[in-house]
């Protein structure tokens, strides 16, 4: 494994010491004659929390839809613990995403299944042959995590919006990845409740230890849950750093995002 | 996972369901056609089937007993129909059934029908030719009935016709409005008048030879009074006094129509309406004028026979020259 | 991009979308892993949950169709015929068809409702990113489940429409059920039977094909879902009904009928 300080990508940067646990180097990705990314490089160092800033429409929720597989990029590599994602087969590709959770900005919990079942479902699925007391210990202890035990047999549709992104991180959470995507955490979500979330994602992140992707355009949510912060303007990485670093920048397309 | 076991089984007793109508439906299908069940083939050959096809009912006796299996074409003329017949009828069939094609109803499909023959017979084997009937096909008797139509069509059409050229023919009625009709009625009177005078003085020929004969006279006298030949003169006689009758009868209704006309045209009503209404009259007539011509034609026929007969050939002779010698004095008035 | 381009091209891509989508239906559904706990569970919802308005639908349309016929068969004085008559039309059109109909109906808007949904909240990114090939999961499961049960249905719903026929005859006259039976069976052939059973498959694999493509590609809102919805029964319908031409040709061609 590399160390931070062989990645010509990020100069002069203060980061915490750890093992890099993703890198992106030149990727591209357009649709059609709309370039939405154009040689964009990060990297993710274990334990870190890095928050991708950006307008709507910017290409953040290409970049990690990029990096889960969901998307093939046109150009430059996605390397998560060593493997290049774009390069991938099915069953490789399976093995990182056990690895790697994402919490979706719908949530995307199942409709038709209870509670419960949302979050067996990534269990069965990867083929990972478990006795039911076990699954059960699971689903209960990623909902002790996020607080919800009480839902469990309950359906997504008779949650509220808060309770439903909760049970989303509990099942991101039950396969214990080392990375957790979160698209966009605090949208459609009240302050209150955006701000309960953000805790949330802290406190797992200490808890497990994981290292997080936020794409995020909330401030409240940069500030609070960056230990780094990229943002991406037109495609690619425009600047890096801390948030007051940043929020300290005299450049006006910075500027644009601390008023 | 109770949930689970419930709709699974929920869903079994579905499909088995459908599938169970489907084989149902497929087994009845199957039966029908002797699909199932033992058969034997029996075969049949026709000039023409008509329309049967393979999956026909074969009924003997009216009972369905099998299907038609296929239709074979032999040579030009002749077409073989093989048929699927349940075994257990092997018992009942022989072999001088006789198999003729159908119809089931009016409209419906063909069937095979075998009917039995009260001759006795062995019982058919399988494979065996059954006789055949040809039987009175829907089709020819529609084709009868169109030729019986066709003629009349024709028929109505001349009918029609000859109506509208009595209508138009302005000559027609000419003639059945034409005054001079009833002179020409009385001048046909006149010329039957005449002629049954003549008649009446030939009746009275006759009688003058006959009694001629019977007195001897002439030279073969004894001969003639054979009374074979006698016979055969009263008969003439006869025959001649009814034509006589007949002539009488035909004056008599010549001049009762004449009587007609002559009031009708008097009255100013059209002589030709008299005529076509009178129709029993016209048919008298007609009648009397048939039976007049007949009577002098078989008269005629008799005298010509007798002046040929040897015997009475110098009689007529003599008879001829008086006749000569009476008329001179006459013509000389 | 799709409101500029003329409808025509429009139509085009979305038939060559369509076309793709049904090759990589063909290309998948017979590889592992096999998704058969979803697929029992699709026929269940699928084939037992539309059985009492494929029920509904086939006993009215049985019993009306008699009443209907009725009248013109005694105008031709072959009354008799009625069960013969209304038996075939059911088996051979009416069933197969009204039911497809029906069940495009109920199942084509729901399969193009339900994935629509899934597509637009990201429930299938979700499903790909948790080891599961969503294609094979929803797409696979449901398209087989509307090819194999829709025939059942047909069964049941030609059963049952039999059955709404036979009720029609007794209205006005008296006919013991087992001369209907007799009458109605005495007149089908395997050529009425199998075609149609036949173009059932068909039916319903073009039912869960348009519902899932439909809702497999589903615009982003909520009127995305609702139009993937509307236009996979408009497009299912026409379709069984072009599928129903086709079959008749196919089958005249055979010699079937």
């Amino acid at each position: 494994m590399e160390t931070i300080q062989t990645l010509a990508v990020l100069p002069d940067m203060p980061v915490k010491a750890g093992e890099v646990v993703m890198r992106i180097t030149g990727l591209y990705k357009s649709f059609g004659d709309n370039h939405v990314l154009s040689d964009f490089n990060l990297g993710l160092l274990a334990g870190e929390n890095v928050v991708v800033l950006g307008k709507s429409g910017s290409g953040k929720s290409v970049l990690i839809k990029c990096i889960i597989g969901l998307l093939q990029p046109d150009g430059g590599t996605i390397e998560v613990f060593g493997k290049n994602i774009p390069d991938l087969g099915h069953l490789e590709l399976d093995q990182v995403r056990m690895k790697v959770g994402f919490l979706f900005q719908s949530n995307a919990l199942y409709d038709s299944m209870t509670v419960r079942e949302n979050l067996e479902f990534p269990l069965r699925r990867h083929s990972i042959r478990l006795p039911q007391e076990e699954v059960n210990e699971l689903v209960r202890h990623a909902l002790d995590d996020v607080g919800l035990v009480h839902t469990v047999d309950r359906m997504p549709a008779e949650l509220s919006g808060g309770m439903r992104k909760r049970i989303a991180l509990a099942r991101t959470l039950i396969l214990r990845p080392s990375i957790i995507l979160y698209d966009e955490p605090t949208t459609g979500l009240d302050p209150i409740t955006a701000k309960e979330i953000i805790g949330l994602m802290i406190e797992i992140q200490e808890k497990y230890g994981s290292s997080s992707l936020i794409i995020s355009h909330d401030m409240n949510c940069v500030r609070m849950a960056s230990d780094r912060v990229v943002m991406l303007i037109n495609g690619s990485c425009y600047a890096e750093g801390t948030y007051d670093e940043l929020k300290q920048s005299a450049d006006p397309e910075i500027k644009k995002f601390f008023e | 996972m109770t949930r689970q076991f419930v709709s699974n089984s929920k869903l079994g007793v579905f499909v088995i369901a459908g599938m169970l109508f489907l084989i149902l439906l497929l087994y009845m299908i199957g039966k029908n056609e002797n699909m199932f069940g033992n058969t034997f083939r029996l075969r049949a050959q026709f000039g023409n089937v008509q329309g049967l096809t393979a999956g026909n009912n074969v009924r003997y006796a009216g009972i369905q007993v099998g299907t038609v299996k296929k239709v074979n074409i032999l040579n030009d003329t002749l077409i073989e129909v093989v048929m699927l017949i349940e075994t257990k009828m092997k018992q009942y069939i022989r072999k001088n059934a006789v198999v003729s094609i159908g119809t089931d109803g009016l409209m419906g499909n063909r069937v095979l029908n075998i009917s039995p023959s009260v001759k006795p017979a062995p019982l058919v084997e399988t494979n065996d030719i059954l006789p055949v009937k040809k039987t009175a096909e829907m089709d020819e008797m529609l084709q009868t009935l169109a030729r019986t139509n066709e003629d009349v069509a024709v028929i109505a059409t001349q009918l029609k016709n000859t109506v509208n050229r009595i209508n138009n023919s302005a000559a027609v009625w000419d003639i059945l409005n034409d005054k001079s009709l009833p002179q020409h009625f009385r001048a046909s009177l006149l010329n039957v008048r005449s002629a049954t005078a003549k008649t009446v003085r030939l009746v009275s020929d006759l009688q003058l030879l006959v009694s001629n004969v019977k007195e001897g006279k002439g030279s073969l006298g004894a001969i003639i009074s054979d009374s074979a030949l006698a016979l055969g003169l009263q008969e003439a006689i006869s025959r001649i006094s009814r034509v006589g009758e007949d002539a009488d009868s035909l004056a008599q209704v010549i001049s009762t129509l004449a009587g007609n006309i002559q009031y009708d045209i008097e009255n100013g009503r059209g002589p030709a309406r008299a005529i076509l209404k009178d129709s029993v009259l016209a048919e008298n007539l007609q009648l009397s004028i048939q039976n007049l011509q007949k009577g002098t034609e078989g008269f005629n026929a008799i005298m010509e026979a007798l002046k040929h007969n040897f015997l009475f050939r110098g009689y007529f002779r003599k008879l001829e020259k008086q006749k000569e010698k009476d008329k001179q004095p006459a013509r000389g008035q | 991009m799709m409101v500029n381009t003329q409808n025509w091209k429009q139509w085009l891509e979305e038939a060559g979308e369509m076309s793709r989508f049904t090759g990589r239906f063909f290309s998948q559904w017979f590889r592992p892993r096999y998704e058969v706990t979803e697929f029992f569970r699709q026929c269940f919802i699928v084939g037992y949950r539309s059985l009492p308005l494929v029920g509904l639908t086939g006993f009215i349309m049985g019993l009306v169709l008699t009443l209907q016929l009725r009248p013109s068969l005694i105008d031709y004085g072959v009354e008799s015929q009625l069960p013969a008559m209304v038996g075939i039309a059911i088996v051979r059109e009416v069933g197969p068809v009204i039911t497809a109909l029906i069940f495009a109906g109920k199942i084509g808007s729901s399969i193009g409702a339900e994935l629509g949904s899934m597509k637009v909240t990201e429930q299938i990114d979700a499903m790909e990113v948790s080891g599961t090939n969503p294609f094979k999961y929803l797409v696979v499961t449901r398209v087989l489940a509307t090819t194999l049960m829709l025939p059942v249905l047909v069964m049941l719903g030609d059963a049952i429409s039999l059955y709404g026929s036979y009720l029609g005859v007794n209205i006005r006259g008296v006919t013991s059920f087992d001369l209907f039976w007799t009458q109605v069976f005495d007149n089908l052939s395997f050529g009425d039977v199998v075609p149609a059973f036949v173009k059932s498959f068909f039916f319903g694999f073009a039912v869960g094909m348009v519902g899932c493509f439909k809702g497999y590609h589903s615009h982003k809102g909520t009127e995305g879902v609702g139009r993937s919805a509307n236009s996979a029964v408009v497009l299912s319908s026409i379709l069984i009904f072009i599928i129903d031409l086709v079959a008749v040709q196919v089958t005249d061609i055979l010699g079937l009928n």
